[in-house]
């Protein structure tokens, strides 16, 4: 066998290293996905409020300012985690935050809410998930932001962590 | 106070690992040595056991207990939950490295002392990069403050006895490919002035990593089997592929360490393989840790530890294959050997092995690469593994049976046909009688069965005939494959899949199977509620065979649902029922399996298990015969 041949192993090794090093460094999140409803208008719907007695009309309440939009659960594990930064984004940022109740037990979201403290402006009740079907929701919680025209301008999937904490108010503050 | 000596621990056994990597050179003080050794051993101990307790009394004032921990959690749950996260395995990892490195210390004597000597250098900076990594961005003794009354739960899915075991044996399984690692290493690194017989020193350690391994595998298929309650047992997930890959690359090693041992040929390629087992191991914790996937393991997503594991797998990698690909060359030979003989078929099967793990390879990091290059998501899961695997495996199996009834050197071929007829034949006869019970018929059903008695019967020959050439830990390890094949082909091929939706008294018809659900309760443990449903089963002769109680559990504290799924197992088929969602009107989605030989997979599982001890201790004894 030709010596030089032993090198081989060492050149493979160091193709798969860069692959994986380069998917290290451009940040990919796994979470990300594409939304086929990026820059477009939030679609339409109506549906009972859980915390006023009033209709939540989507017409009506995006297209005023910035909002962000969280698809939550109090089944959700992870609707659990991400809450503590949910609740920064209404503390510190004071931005609107609208959080659609997937699939849930209305006695238990007021709990809920109550327990762990409530960053929703209002919180439209999606009974048996139809509108989260509209949105193209994968699996809660996902997060979008809507900009102050009423369009879609970010989607997130899963939970929000420290890093896409800092992620989606740099993406605020570019689109305000 | 606890938490921070628990932390002082794990920082002196920091410590002792760069003084063992300083002082792991020939005329030094030995004293020094056994110092830096025990000290790592004990100081990681301490560390480990500490974490434990403070698992088991539930001190929230530590943030990894406070996430992981629960005060209504069973005992059981407790201990494991130390290596039930991210910070806290680590902990377990670094105490396997440190027990292997003192097995590996215990060899050492005035012969061996250079070969030893690297080994242990190699080991201590393995241990340093873990124990920096633990340390640095995923340290298990983190504080709280302020202290919190209760913790958040642990996960219910991994609340589970198969799971309990899981973790551990992998790490003797990875953490052993680590001893073969450095030894290999050490054996480049040699003059020619100490001769060593490396290849008897790395054996026990490769048998018995890939023993651990196997049998921590199989225990995550257990799991995902009785927990999951999706059906099946295997699902070609990214982090499944990461532990089945250092498991392929290690049964090439096995094999052909056994060519080294018996001929002294393909030592450069075995030492190749001893690198890249262990490497590949390093691989898949990356994958699992660092969140560059998203896979039912994934753990916390923190980029930081990719870039950190990564780095020192460069190093690792780097190191290894330059010095492989500098130093191999003296242990090269030119002979050839005959394809027709046993270390004929060892090769072959070898090379059989390397492709299998390289496509897995490619089919787990294909999905990222795409992504990262071209922006589109694409998933790569069974279909591709079913028609890239399947081929490769059937006939390696075909030659992993003749293999071991085949010469040395090479065969005699005019009696090798009198060697196979009855093994040949009683293959016929089981295959047969098989297809008459269960009377259903597909190519890879067929191939499948054939294969399992191919095996099974070849090995019980060799049993029977006694003779004492054959490792009896190979010949239990032979077999437990040839009835994991029968389960893995009984259970792919012919189960049968039902999902209705039940009321009370209705009546599912599976195979000859009649079953009827009685009754819906409401039970309360506690760390969880649930609603158990209560089916009977009844055969073509209305009797009962067996009442099955599925489960689809709350649990309050994290606030979520699991399911467990209600099995009756006997050596013919598994009856498997997962409970739904659903109430009294509109009845509960109920799904029903007809798994058939399931059980096979398991019992050869466990043969295998019992097959690799065998074999890791007859080797050990070798070696201290050797050694003295």
């Amino acid at each position: 066998m030709k010596k030089q041949l032993l090198i081989i192993p060492s050149i493979l090794f160091l193709l798969i290293l860069l692959a994986l090093f380069y998917l290290l460094i451009i940040e990919r999140n796994p979470s990300e996905l594409p939304s086929n409803l990026l820059n477009k208008n939030v679609p339409k719907f109506e549906t009972e409020s859980l915390l006023k007695s009033k209709k939540f009309v989507s017409t009506k309440e995006f297209g005023n300012e910035v909002v962000l939009v969280n698809f939550f659960a109090t089944w959700c594990k992870p609707c659990r985690d991400e809450h503590f930064y949910i609740q920064r984004f209404a503390n510190e940022k004071g931005i609107r935050i609208v959080g659609i109740n997937y699939k849930d037990n209305p006695k238990k979201t007021i709990r809920w809410l109550k327990n762990l403290g409530n960053p929703y402006s209002d919180v439209p009740i999606d009974k048996n998930g139809r509108i989260a079907i509209d949105w193209g929701v994968y699996g809660i919680p996902e997060t979008f932001i809507i900009n102050s025209k009423g369009i879609i301008k970010y989607r997130h999937v899963g939970p929000i962590t420290k890093k896409m904490y800092r992620k989606i108010n740099l993406l605020i503050k570019e689109i305000e | 106070m606890v938490p921070s000596l628990g932390n002082l621990a794990l920082w002196l056994s920091l410590l002792f690992a760069f003084f063992q990597f300083i002082v792991s050179r020939k005329n030094i003080n030995l004293k020094f040595i056994s110092v830096s050794v025990i000290g790592l051993l004990i100081s990681s101990l301490i560390s480990f056991f500490i974490l434990m307790y403070l698992h088991i009394v539930s001190d929230f004032s530590v943030l990894n207990v406070f996430q992981n921990s629960h005060t209504t959690k069973p005992l059981l749950y407790k201990i494991s939950g130390v290596w039930g996260n991210h910070e806290g395995s680590m902990l377990l990892w670094i105490l396997v490295l440190t027990l292997f490195n003192y097995f590996i210390f215990k060899l050492l004597n005035k012969k061996n002392s250079d070969f030893i000597l690297k080994t242990l250098e190699t080991q201590a900076f393995i241990t340093i990069g873990f124990i920096l990594f633990t340390v640095l961005t995923s340290n298990p003794f983190e504080r709280m403050i302020p202290a919190q009354a209760n913790g958040l739960g642990f996960n219910p899915i991994l609340q589970d006895p198969a799971l309990v075991i899981h973790p551990p044996l992998l790490y003797i399984g990875y953490v052993g490919f680590s001893a073969a690692f450095s030894m290999s290493i050490a054996t480049l690194t040699l003059s020619n002035s100490e001769k060593i017989l490396w290849y008897n020193y790395m054996k026990p350690f490769v048998v018995a990593a890939w023993t651990f391994l196997s049998i921590g595998i199989a225990l995550g298929s257990v799991w995902a089997y009785y927990e999951l309650g999706w059906g099946g047992w295997w699902f070609w997930d990214p982090v499944e592929n990461a532990s089945f890959m250092p498991w392929l690359l290690g049964t090439a090693l096995l094999h052909s360490l056994i060519i080294v041992e018996k001929r002294k040929s393909l030592q450069t390629w075995v030492l190749l393989l001893s690198i890249l087992a262990f490497l590949l191991s390093v691989v898949g914790t990356f994958l699992v840790r660092s969140g560059i996937l998203t896979s039912v393991h994934t753990f916390a997503l923190d980029p930081s530890r990719g870039i950190y594991i990564l780095t020192f797998t460069a190093l690792l990698g780097g190191y290894s294959l330059m010095l492989f690909a500098t130093r191999s060359k003296k242990y090269f030979d030119n002979s050839y050997f005959n394809f027709f003989s046993k270390e004929g078929s060892i090769l072959v099967n070898n090379i059989f092995m390397v492709v299998v793990c390289a496509t897995v390879f490619l089919g787990t990091l294909y999905p990222l690469l795409v992504e990262a290059f071209t922006n589109n998501k694409i998933s790569v899961g069974e279909p591709y593994y079913n028609s890239t695997v399947i081929p490769i495996i059937i006939p390696a199996i075909l030659v992993m049976g003749i293999g071991p009834i085949l010469d040395w050197g090479k065969e005699d071929k005019s009696k090798t046909f009198k060697k196979i007829f009855p093994s040949v034949l009683l293959t016929l006869i089981m295959t047969v009688f098989i297809f008459l019970f269960y009377q259903s018929y597909s190519f890879i059903g067929i191939a499948g069965i054939i294969l399992a008695f191919w095996i099974i019967s070849n090995n019980l020959l060799i049993l029977f005939k006694r003779n004492k050439n054959y490792s009896i830990g190979m010949i239990i390890a032979h077999l437990g494959v040839g009835l994991l094949i029968l389960g893995i082909t009984g259970s792919s091929v012919w189960q049968e899949e039902k999902i209705t939706r039940m009321k009370l008294e209705d009546v599912t018809k599976i195979e000859k199977y009649n079953i009827v659900l009685k009754k819906i309760d409401e039970i309360k443990e506690s760390n969880y509620v649930a609603l158990q449903g209560n089916f009977l089963v009844y055969d073509e002769k209305k009797n009962i065979i067996a009442k099955l109680k599925p489960e689809n559990r709350f649990y309050p504290v994290t606030n979520n649902f699991t399911t467990e799924a209600s099995i009756h197992t006997n050596l013919f088929r598994d009856l498997y029922i997962v409970l739904g969602e659903g109430n009294l009107s509109d009845g509960w989605v109920v799904r029903i399996y007809y798994n058939p030989l399931v059980i096979w997979i398991w019992i050869g599982a466990l043969v295998i298990f019992i097959g690799g001890i065998t074999s890791t201790n007859i080797n050990l004894r070798k070696l201290k015969i050797l050694s003295q």
